[in-house]
């Protein structure tokens, strides 16, 4: 019920400021008496190719660079807050300021920490161990990387903020998601390692076990709603719940509710956050299969776990949280033209911020669960659960209650 | 593209074939199924190509290595110490 800040959308968007760049550099060259490769330079193939260029740029800098820091950033003061410390906080305040003569600061926010962190990393010698099966262990973190910025081909964040329109979106994201498990045995495998190859087997065990749970739960949307397309699904979430003005997301019907608390679990487990971290407990296991890793290879791999979790958090905000429509139906009317209250990238933003800060504030507080504990509570609690989603979905679906 | 993606497969296959040590068929194996599921989109059928993806290359693999680290202890031992030679 809110507008969306990008009109038309993002290729759009960038089809226009490619063709304002590339009439730049044609008259450059009409200037420079060289018309025909100016003219070149306008011909459509190049105008799409430097569109989806610029378009893909944009999406990949947006997912890995800005949210990925946000959510390294959001997590890492919440945990200290949550330990009763400030956590990070130096900061380079701006040259016009008073406080600049004495240098740094530690009194910022600290949102440069990662930055430097990511710097010092890169300074890193990449090392690779004498022992280790080469091209698997350069293969494992170019899967992992690969398959996490594959997501984001069809991820939408509002109506007109996506890469693509899939009509199977839903599928696409847990297709995607689902190569993590076979990249983090050939990296447990190929490093050479006690400590690794047993945090890769943990790891494979434990998101093979817990995927199934996660695409039951799944199936029990897609029952409900009738659509793996997940602009379809949000807009399935759009009406009004029995006449009242909160809108009728999927976590209000009973059988979701459910289906919503599965999912969540498993997509802990899933991320490998505290509860479910057997792979990389570090009291046993030294830092699990990333163990041999060194320099910036290490820091996409730990990185990239991050951009997961708000991957798995935006997939949970879009199948039951209702996207990115707010939670109540209040626009403002101005002359008949409805004006949103806030725009629709906002809301799904706060959403999966706030589902990725649930998520951190469990992993803080919580105890590990043993091995066996993990593959008990998933085969033997969860997935029956997850069934039972289903024939409640089901059974909701024909009476036509929801 | 059909012929890149039939290259790269038949390519993949032969090396899940012959190669010695048994990840390193799994690895391959990946790849060939990956490049089966580019075909499928060649051909507009993209949800038997997720499909492909989501259970073959993500489940398959995993579970064939799982299959036989934890059963064929003696094949694993030989794959590890000739690596250490």
């Amino acid at each position: 019920m809110s507008g969306s800040l990008l009109t038309p959308n993002l290729v759009g968007l960038c089809r226009s400021l490619t063709e304002i760049l590339l009439g730049i550099v044609k008259a450059i060259f009409d200037a420079l008496s060289l018309p025909g490769l100016g003219s070149w330079f306008m011909s459509p193939g190049v105008v799409v190719f430097f569109t989806y260029l610029i378009a893909t740029l944009v999406m990949v800098m947006w997912a890995a660079l800005v949210n990925l820091l946000s959510v390294m950033w959001v997590e890492r003061k919440l945990y200290s807050r949550i330990q009763d410390r400030r956590g990070i906080m130096l900061g380079v305040p701006w040259p016009w300021s008073k406080k600049y003569k004495r240098g740094m600061t530690n009194l910022g926010w600290g949102f440069l920490q990662n930055i430097a962190d990511g710097v010092k990393l890169l300074q890193k010698e990449n090392i690779t161990p004498a022992s280790a099966d080469k091209l698997l262990f350069h293969a494992a973190p170019a899967i992992i990387v690969s398959s996490t910025i594959m997501v984001f081909a069809v991820f939408p964040f509002s109506e007109n903020f996506y890469y693509t329109k899939v009509a199977l979106g839903v599928l696409f994201v847990l297709a995607a998601l689902s190569l993590g498990p076979f990249a983090i045995i050939l990296a447990g495998y190929s490093s050479n390692n006690k400590y690794t190859l047993i945090g890769g087997l943990r790891a494979a065990a434990m998101m093979l076990s817990y995927e199934i749970p996660l695409i039951l739960c799944v199936v029990a949307v897609v029952l409900l709603s009738g659509t793996l397309d997940p602009f379809q699904m949000v807009a399935v979430q759009e009406r009004p719940l029995l006449g009242t003005i909160v809108p009728s997301w999927n976590v209000f019907s009973p059988p979701q509710m459910l289906g919503f608390v599965i999912f969540f679990i498993a997509l802990v487990a899933e991320l490998e956050r505290i509860p479910f971290d057997i792979p990389e407990a570090d009291a046993e296991l030294v830092e699990g299969w990333t163990t041999e890793y060194g320099g910036m290879r290490f820091g996409f791999l730990f990185g990239f776990k991050w951009l997961r979790a708000f991957a798995g958090a935006g997939l949970l905000v879009i199948l039951y949280l209702g996207g990115w429509n707010g939670p109540v139906f209040a626009t403002f009317s101005v002359l008949g033209y409805p004006i949103p209250i806030l725009p629709q990238e906002f809301w799904f933003l706060l959403k999966t911020y706030l589902v990725v800060m649930v998520i951190i504030w469990i992993s803080w507080s919580i105890p590990r669960v043993r091995a066996d504990q993990v593959l008990k509570i998933g085969w033997n609690r969860l997935i029956p659960l997850a069934l039972l989603t289903i024939l409640g979905a089901a059974v909701f679906k024909t009476m036509g209650w929801f | 593209m059909f012929l890149v993606f039939s290259a790269v497969e038949i390519v993949g296959a032969i090396l899940t074939v012959t190669s010695k040590k048994l990840v390193r068929a799994a690895f391959w194996l990946l790849i060939t199924l990956i490049t089966i599921s580019g075909i499928y989109i060649l051909l507009r059928a993209e949800f038997v190509a997720l499909i492909q993806i989501l259970v073959y290359a993500g489940a398959v693999p995993v579970l064939l290595l799982f299959g036989i680290m934890l059963t064929r202890k003696k094949m694993l031992e030989e794959s590890e110490t000739s690596e250490a030679k």
